[in-house]
């Protein structure tokens, strides 16, 4: 699931002085500090952090294996880890992974550059005119407030049972949030900076290009990340629909058949992209906003 | 031969919601080349209304502005720079392209405006922080890189709003002194806004005493120190400092008893 819906971009230069800037002596006052004498060295406490993660995860995971083939957890309602994990190896090797993998991406990420960079053109451009902006608001509101399970059955009639219903879906899911966020940033642009631009003569065209776009990145970027979650659960939902391929497919084929571990395998394969995805739209973010950081 | 600046009459007011509320009132001033002149006047004296107007950026009521011969009211005129107390650096652009920012919208090519810069940061020596993003400098650099933009377009008339009050004090004495060597002698016309007496009196030739509410010039003060030198602390210790200071202080006090 996406993160709570927060369009706040974060306060770029507080976000510096984390854990990096607390003393030694402060470091040693709290008790795990004592417990884990580490922990009061910076790289040491991220080391051990992590440590930790692991050490929880494989606990987890090994405590359900266990469990389930020791009997005291049902295999039919939880399946095990290694029964997941037979299932991706299997579909890997008959190539149905690569397949689903591929569906699910294409539509989630066609849609998404429909719905949230297109969302974010028009939140941008809106900016261009007061008038449109306010005349269209509760319009855009309106939009908003349809859930996509809504009106996903009805883009199965309008744009068939292929990939395009999917990319219809998953661009619906995007365009209203990447669109409000994006207009909000560009609003937000600082009046002395106007101001400044308009002393140069600048035409409207100028301060949009040269001010108000990168200004309102930040915002923007905060909504297409908001808009990779939403993309993949409207591609899912889309499949599960209808659907030949795609992991949404998947899931709900061995939902169908009562296979639990299909069913886990397909939520670890939706996992996994998610993390794929979220890491590029960051590491595009770093690169663009790279100034933001100084 | 027209004035540099000339302002007619001009008046401001805005409507509120507890009925209309007069800004400026019946402003007439004017400006000539070569000349560094100062309004000073308690907050409330529509500092920014005043500024904004003779930008260009704001159209007044009645009045007009006029530069160097012709009239420019609610017009924004090339002829005139500004620098605020906000540096108002663009954060995402480098050094280089914030000095260039005007030269770019004016439509000089990328490789002339980047030799014009590379000039006027070795003018200023800040020759090698070129590539530096904003956010790298510290705030006697950053508002040196704004008056630098304003600088590098060449205007007539450059305004000024109390751009200093947010530094230190001795970068502040440090920052000023640059200002009067850089344009003293230049024939560009300097416009201090502030409501800092020490600074209108240390910088400006000729001093306009404002009163708030309605803003509306009390008094016109020409200032002699004394000296040519451009040496801030010098210039303070002119034996005329006091003076001027003191007449001044009476004025605003007299004129708007709140200021302490």
């Amino acid at each position: 699931m996406p993160t709570p819906l927060s369009p706040e971009p974060k306060a770029g230069k507080t976000l510096k002085m984390s854990t990096h800037t607390e003393t030694a002596r402060q470091a040693a006052r709290r008790p795990l500090a004592n417990l884990f004498p580490l922990t009061s060295n910076p790289i040491g406490r991220r080391y051990v952090l992590i440590g930790l993660q692991v050490a929880i995860t494989v606990a987890l995971l090994a405590t359900w294996e266990f469990g389930a083939q020791a009997g005291w957890i049902n295999r039919f309602l939880f399946a095990s880890p290694s029964m997941v994990w037979d299932v991706l190896v299997d579909r890997a090797l008959s190539g149905e992974l690569l397949e689903d993998v591929w569906t699910t991406s294409v539509e989630t990420l066609v849609g998404y550059i429909v719905g949230a960079i297109g969302g974010s053109l028009i939140g941008l451009g809106l900016w261009y005119s007061r008038f449109i902006s306010d005349l269209s608001a509760p319009f855009i509101a309106a939009l908003g407030s349809i859930p996509v399970l809504a009106v996903a059955p009805m883009t199965i009639i309008w744009f068939g049972t292929g990939i395009l219903a999917k990319v219809m879906i998953v661009a619906f899911s995007c365009i209203v949030v990447s669109l409000t966020t994006s207009y909000k940033g560009a609003m937000r642009t600082d009046e002395d900076l106007i101001n400044l631009m308009r002393s140069f003569n600048a035409k409207r065209s100028a301060i949009f290009l040269k001010l108000v776009v990168p200004a309102a990145m930040p915002w923007v970027f905060s909504g297409l990340k908001l808009c990779v979650g939403f993309s993949l659960v409207g591609a899912i939902v889309g499949e599960y629909i209808t659907s030949q391929s795609g992991v949404g497919h998947m899931i709900l084929l061995g939902s169908s058949n009562f296979s639990m571990n299909i069913v886990l395998a397909g939520i670890a394969v939706v996992m996994v992209m998610m993390l794929v995805f979220n890491a590029l739209i960051t590491l595009l973010e770093r690169f663009i906003l790279s100034w933001e950081r100084k | 031969m027209a004035h540099a600046l000339e302002a007619i009459s001009i008046s401001k007011t805005y409507q509120s919601s507890d009925g209309p509320n007069t800004v400026l009132r019946n402003m007439s001033f004017r400006a000539e080349k070569d000349e560094f002149f100062a309004f000073v006047g308690p907050s409330g004296c529509g500092k920014s209304t005043l500024f904004n107007i003779i930008t260009g950026l704001l159209a007044p009521d009645t009045g007009s502005i006029v530069v160097d011969g012709s009239e420019t009211t609610g017009r924004v005129s090339e002829k005139i720079g500004y620098v605020l107390q906000k540096d108002l650096l663009f954060p995402w652009r480098t050094v280089e392209d914030n000095i260039i920012l005007g030269l770019e919208i004016k439509g000089v090519s990328k490789r002339e405006a980047r030799a014009m810069a590379s000039d006027i940061l070795k003018d200023y020596k800040m020759s090698g922080y070129e590539r530096k993003l904003p956010g790298e400098l510290s705030g006697g650099m950053r508002q040196r890189v704004a008056l630098m933009r304003t600088m590098v377009t060449d205007p007539q008339i450059i305004l000024i709003d109390e751009s200093y009050k947010a530094l230190d004090y001795p970068l502040k004495i440090e920052l000023e002194g640059e200002l009067l060597d850089r344009v003293k002698g230049s024939g560009k016309t300097v416009i201090f806004i502030t409501h800092d007496i020490e600074e209108a009196v240390t910088l400006a030739d000729r001093v306009y005493v404002m009163k708030a509410r309605p803003g509306e010039i009390v008094e016109e003060i020409k200032i002699d120190l004394g000296t040519d030198s451009h040496n801030i602390p010098e210039r303070r210790m002119s034996p005329h400092f006091n003076e001027y200071y003191t007449r001044i202080w009476k004025r605003i006090g007299g004129a708007h008893a709140a200021v302490a």
